[in-house]
């Protein structure tokens, strides 16, 4: 019985110091006020978007257009192709696994196939149903944050905008990842940046068309 | 068999009969050499090319399309500038080795010699629109069709790591002066890119400007 306390209490300290938000740094508001409903902007409606992309990791640097894909109400397609044409990634991605129809080869590794995936997962997947969240301001821009501890995660809502602008997750110690959400207009995001900062990984994604 | 059976044996004698006679047989080796002769002959006497571009890419999984446009310059020798304007703004310059990219506000140095995707683009682009890939024999096995007003060339790699990425690139030919005027890149993948060369303009004057490494 003891030796499992104290495995619980590893397994929490391992599950907070993951975390790439650290809720010390937030002020944490008592008040029970109604959680707002927010969703991905990938949700619903969304069939697909087109974007510029570019993908920094472990020092290279590839660039070129991105196409996401609704494919079911369970799934998405990513594409990422240079921009004479040639593929870098052809993946299917569900909410916990992901299928490569094709990548290029020194990308096709299965460990960072996996965080991208997970990355992924956290933007297309999330939203209030993901549990009852604690909540906390951002002390300088005063953005609401909700943080969902049975799903790992801090989903960040403007302060006037009421538009999710960030989203921070994580499942293991490698696969922290900070998403961030910029609008131009309307109600999707004309920018993502998808930062990995344990691997080093920077997934730049800026609104083409829809 | 019955009189049924014996029918769709029939219809399927008579349809076997009309998808064969409709493929378009390689040509005979010497006629190759031939078709081969001249794209290198018209490369040859050939000192610049400007030409408009549409390239789609045809995503094959989910069916979609990305098409981007722009305008490429090629002067002798190993000269190449190769500027997307739509849907944005991305210029490529091929100096002899050195590369320079414009992507937005941000510019990048390369030499072709250490990065290697960069440098097959730069042997299939260069490659192909002078024609030359015909006659890369260590890279390529080729094959050329005699396709109505243009001649069609199916260049597939031999070489094993380059056939990881490419399954296959074909080039269409003019007839009438044996430059290119379509570029299909097969990818391993499934996903093909498509690149139509669109109002070109031969061996009008280039200034050296167009090729400069900043």
């Amino acid at each position: 019985m003891r030796s499992l306390r104290s495995l619980s209490l590893i397994l929490i300290v391992v599950a907070v110091s993951c975390s790439p938000v650290r809720t010390s740094k937030l002020t944490s508001v008592k008040h029970d006020v109604k959680i707002p409903d927010w969703e991905s902007p990938f949700a619903r409606d969304f069939d697909k978007a087109m974007f510029k992309a570019s993908l920094d990791v472990k020092g290279k640097h590839l660039s070129g257009i991105a196409l996401i894909k609704k494919t079911s109400d369970t799934s998405f397609h990513f594409s990422f192709a240079n921009e004479i044409g040639m593929t870098y990634f052809d993946l299917e991605l569900w909410k916990d696994s992901y299928r490569t129809d094709y990548v290029f080869g020194p990308l096709n590794k299965k460990a960072f196939l996996k965080i991208l995936q997970h990355d992924f997962s956290i933007l297309f997947f999330t939203g209030s149903f993901c549990g009852k969240p604690a909540h906390y301001l951002d002390p300088v821009t005063l953005d609401d944050i909700y943080f969902y501890s049975g799903a790992h995660l801090f989903a960040y809502l403007g302060k006037d905008s009421r538009k999710l602008t960030r989203l921070a997750g994580w499942s293991s110690v490698v696969d922290a990842s900070l998403i961030g959400l910029e609008y131009t207009q309307g109600p999707f995001p004309s920018g993502i940046n998808i930062l990995n900062p344990r691997i080093g990984m920077l997934l730049d994604l800026n609104l083409l068309g829809r | 068999m019955n009189k049924i059976g014996l029918f769709f044996v029939f219809v399927f004698c008579v349809f076997l009969q009309f998808s064969s006679s409709g493929q378009v047989k390689a040509l005979p080796a010497a006629d190759a050499d031939m078709v081969k002769k001249s794209i290198s002959d018209a490369a040859r006497s050939t000192t610049s090319l400007e030409s408009g571009f549409i390239q789609t890419k045809e995503l094959s999984v989910i069916k979609e399309q990305i098409v981007s446009k722009g305008t490429f310059y090629l002067k002798k020798t190993r000269l190449l500038r190769w500027e997307y304007t739509d849907p944005f703004a991305y210029l490529i310059i091929f100096n002899k080795d050195r590369i320079y990219v414009k992507d937005e506000d941000k510019e990048n140095h390369i030499n072709i010699q250490s990065n290697k995707v960069f440098r097959e683009v730069n042997n299939i682009l260069i490659g192909a629109i002078q024609g030359t890939l015909l006659q890369d024999t260590r890279n390529f096995q080729c094959s050329i069709f005699d396709q109505h007003d243009q001649f069609r060339a199916l260049l597939v790699p031999v070489n094993q790591k380059l056939r990881e990425t490419i399954s296959e690139i074909t080039l269409y030919f003019s007839k009438s002066d044996y430059t290119v005027e379509k570029l299909v890149m097969r990818e391993a993948s499934g996903d093909y890119t498509r690149i139509e060369f669109v109002s070109k303009k031969i061996n009008q004057l280039i200034p050296d400007e167009k090729f400069a490494i900043p």
